[in-house]
């Protein structure tokens, strides 16, 4: 074929633009699903370490969304020394596993958070996010006053449970489901993660953690807290040896 | 000045040029007015205001929005609405099709900036647009392509100039990546938010693949295209060579769709991915400075009209821009520079060096080259066009600067180690560092918003000006039909 | 049915694969549109297209405004 046909055909400029456009991608962006080794399995004790989100952190993560945190903060630490010291153990792909979509971000106006969970109070958090230079007054982050007043919505959370089992999250409807998570993550974990129980555990969650010190609403605070104090402390560093997991990367 | 040309707006579809023109300024001046508050944000917090609307957080995606598919997108509407037309000697096919993606677009643009504001996003950089905008737009671009290829069907040269080639390409991919990149699933029917389909490494192999894409064809390709049209039109010779035009075309296309995965060095994604994707940013230089050669070299034994034409000056100072950040971004793909370089500021000084350097000046010039031949008039005026070139380079110029100083000091900062080995700042220390860069970089913004008002008001007076001598025209008609 | 792929994640294969692959097809182009001398005169006149809709056309650029 000469490429004069392929200039003065629209058809074949299309479809040749199309094959060449589309290798890259392919070859970089289809292995992924394939290898086994791309997303580790993290196990202590024969149990998954690394669960998707309880409901209350599931709407937490919804409001860090909303609020476009990720703008300005990743949840991604890299392997060097100075990330190590400031932030902890390099980020693991099978931390993020359930992130639906991921929140690595691009760009540290602020810290790392992918490990900023208890490493703070949930006072420490609640005051910082109404005012974060009350806390750090050099801090240029802006304040969100309104997370405490508002009332968080949760009548929905069941759809919401549903729509990421849709997409691959192991959140359980059916006892057989729910059996398979038992065996995965051990009943306690598995208790949170069934759909019917959703509106049940978020409450009993929010009250229990008094994520934001009043007790006596449920507000998007407690929602938001609860997500950051779960970011980064699933896999217990401590049960594995150095090195376990370089073999990953 | 009398050589009317009434056979041109039957011969060719220029309203929809004219529409998507003058949305292209509109965008152009809000997009870049949000940009400049939100790097003011960043230099005094207090202008957050604790109103949840304007927070730098929500009102990021509204700036990123508007002027990569506000400005750049209407201006890309724009112009390759007019080129196929004008390299192809027939009229735009589709009327009502052509309109609808004026409303699409525009609407889809409008709305997402909005429901940003109300805190609706799919959290996804360059691609916030909840589900239901996303499906306008998807919609919208399938209109796009159906008019563009039955345009150049029924062109009446026998070759596609090569414009249309990168228009093409870019139609094509974004297609693709808008489509496979927006894959969720919905909360409900009735709800905005949604899940995406991938999580995780994939999520993010699958966002920067997208992420520089946009990148890549959006604000590169689709330019190509607008560049090989309008410097040889503007400068009044042929493009340099065509033959280096069609392995620029192929080259281009072919490596940029694999260099997505720099975006994530050193990070969960596996090494082979993103050492694949450093590679081919390295290769991808070529073509890019064989694009730019070409086209700056079209001007060689004029360079004179430098001098005198500032629509040329936009279009080489562009050209310029684009080698020079073409050359900065295969640096930052480097493994060892990207250790340092990435989350900080020098990425964001690097995409604006593309962005307003190449996208918004070739933008611009090809714009002041439009208008007049649109409205059938002369620019109302060349000494404002001439002030606009040089509030906009002294803006890049400042906001370039500062966002190196401030990427490249926060960078040496944050892997500082005092002599016992400790980390000798704290993030926080490196925050305050980066306040007199931000009002730099603010400053920056401020000469090269200030630039694109004067446009805006050129662009204004223009219109005027065409329409009054229009009106003068067709009265002077009148009458001699009335006097016959 | 992929299991192929898993060939490309071996960075020894994966980088003379890109490079083999690449610089051939460049190679290729370069061939085709530089070899011969009528091809090239024929691509070379393409570039008049943007001109070939010219007449009528009044220029704004200055030096030919002000005449």
């Amino acid at each position: 074929m000469k490429h004069e046909t392929i200039e003065t055909n629209a058809g074949w400029l299309i479809a040749l633009t199309l094959v060449v456009i589309s290798i890259g991608g392919l070859v970089e962006i289809v292995p992924l699903y394939f290898i086994d080794s791309t997303v580790e399995t993290v196990k202590v004790a024969g149990k998954d370490v690394v669960r998707p989100y309880t409901p209350l952190e599931l709407r937490g993560r919804d409001i860090y969304q909303r609020e476009g945190c990720y703008v300005c903060h990743s949840q991604m630490i890299r392997p060097f020394r100075d990330e190590a010291l400031r932030y902890g153990h390099y980020s693991l792909a099978a931390e993020s596993q359930f992130d639906h979509p991921f929140q690595w971000g691009s760009k540290r106006t602020g810290p790392d958070l992918a490990r900023v969970g208890k490493k703070y109070s949930n006072q420490w958090h609640t005051q910082h996010l109404i005012a974060p230079r009350s806390v750090v007054p050099e801090s240029i982050m802006p304040n969100y006053p309104w997370l405490m007043n508002k009332s968080l919505s949760y009548k929905d959370i069941g759809n919401r449970m549903r729509a990421l089992k849709m997409v691959g999250v192991p959140y359980a409807e059916t006892q057989a489901e729910y059996d398979a998570n038992v065996k995965r993550y051990g009943k306690e974990v598995a208790d949170q993660l069934d759909i019917n129980k959703a509106e049940e555990n978020l409450l009993a969650q929010a009250k229990n953690g008094n994520y934001d010190g009043d007790i006596s609403s449920i507000s998007e605070m407690d929602a938001l807290v609860a997500y950051l104090q779960v970011l980064g402390t699933m896999v217990d560093f401590k049960q594995f040896e150095d090195g376990h997991f370089a073999e990953f990367r | 000045m009398a050589n009317v040309t009434t056979q041109s707006p039957e011969q060719y579809n220029y309203d929809i040029v004219r529409l998507f023109t003058i949305m292209t300024v509109v965008w152009g001046v809000l997009g870049m007015l949000v940009g400049v508050y939100i790097a003011s944000e960043l230099a005094w917090p207090f202008l957050n205001f604790d109103n949840p609307a304007i927070t730098f957080g929500r009102l990021r995606p509204v700036h990123t929005t508007l002027v990569i598919f506000g400005f750049g997108g209407s201006a890309l509407f724009a112009t390759s609405y007019y080129v196929v037309q004008r390299t192809c000697q027939t009229r735009l096919w589709g009327e009502g099709l052509a309109k609808f993606t004026f409303l699409g677009w525009n609407g889809a643009v409008g709305l997402a900036a909005v429901s940003y504001m109300m805190g609706y996003t799919q959290a996804r950089e360059y691609a916030e647009m909840v589900w239901p905008i996303d499906l306008l737009i998807a919609v919208t671009w399938v209109a796009y392509l159906v008019i563009y290829v039955m345009t150049l069907r029924k062109r009446s040269q026998p070759h596609i100039y090569v414009a249309n080639w990168f228009f093409i390409a870019f139609i094509l991919a974004t297609a693709i990546l808008h489509i496979f990149n927006n894959m969720a699933v919905p909360v409900s029917l009735f709800s905005l938010e949604s899940y995406s389909l991938h999580a995780g490494v994939q999520d993010a192999m699958t966002q920067w693949w997208y992420g520089h894409n946009a990148v890549g064809f959006f604000l590169t390709a689709a330019f190509l295209g607008m560049m090989y049209y309008f410097v040889p039109k503007q400068a009044g010779r042929p493009v340099y060579s065509y033959r280096l035009s069609i392995i620029h075309f192929w080259a281009l296309i072919f490596l940029y769709m694999w260099v997505g995965a720099h975006h994530l060095h050193w990070t969960a994604l596996p090494d082979w991915t993103s050492t694949l994707a450093a590679t081919f940013s390295i290769l991808l230089l070529l073509p890019s400075w064989g694009g730019m050669i070409n086209g700056i070299m079209t001007l060689s034994g004029a360079w004179d009209r430098l001098r005198n034409d500032p629509v040329i000056r936009f279009l080489i100072v562009s050209l310029s821009f684009y080698g020079m950040s073409t050359f900065e971004g295969p640096l930052m793909s480097l493994k060892s520079v990207n250790a340092l370089s990435h989350y900080t500021d020098w990425t964001i000084g690097h995409v604006h060096s593309g962005a307003l350097g190449w996208v918004a000046m070739i933008s611009m010039g090809s714009l002041y080259h439009l208008v007049p031949r649109l409205w059938e008039t002369k620019m109302y005026s060349d000494r404002l066009i001439n002030i606009h070139f040089w509030l906009a380079t002294i803006g890049i110029v400042l906001y370039i600067s500062a966002m190196w100083v401030a990427g490249i000091g926060q960078g040496l900062m944050l892997r500082a180690f005092d002599e016992y080995g400790n980390l000798a700042y704290t993030f926080i220390e490196t925050v305050s560092f980066l306040h007199a860069p931000y009002v730099v970089r603010t400053i920056g913004g401020v000469f090269f918003v200030t630039g694109m008002i004067l446009m805006a008001y050129n662009v204004y007076m223009t219109i005027r000006k065409g329409k009054a001598e229009a009106a003068v025209l067709e009265a002077k008609l009148a009458a001699k039909l009335a006097n016959a | 049915m992929f299991e192929w792929f898993k060939w490309f994640t071996s960075m020894e294969n994966t980088k003379p694969f890109a490079l083999v692959l690449f610089f051939v097809t460049f190679i290729g182009i370069v061939l085709y549109v530089y070899s011969n001398k009528q091809r090239g005169d024929r691509f070379e006149s393409y570039k008049n297209i943007p001109f070939n809709d010219d007449e009528g056309e009044q220029s704004t650029h200055p030096e030919e405004v002000n005449k």
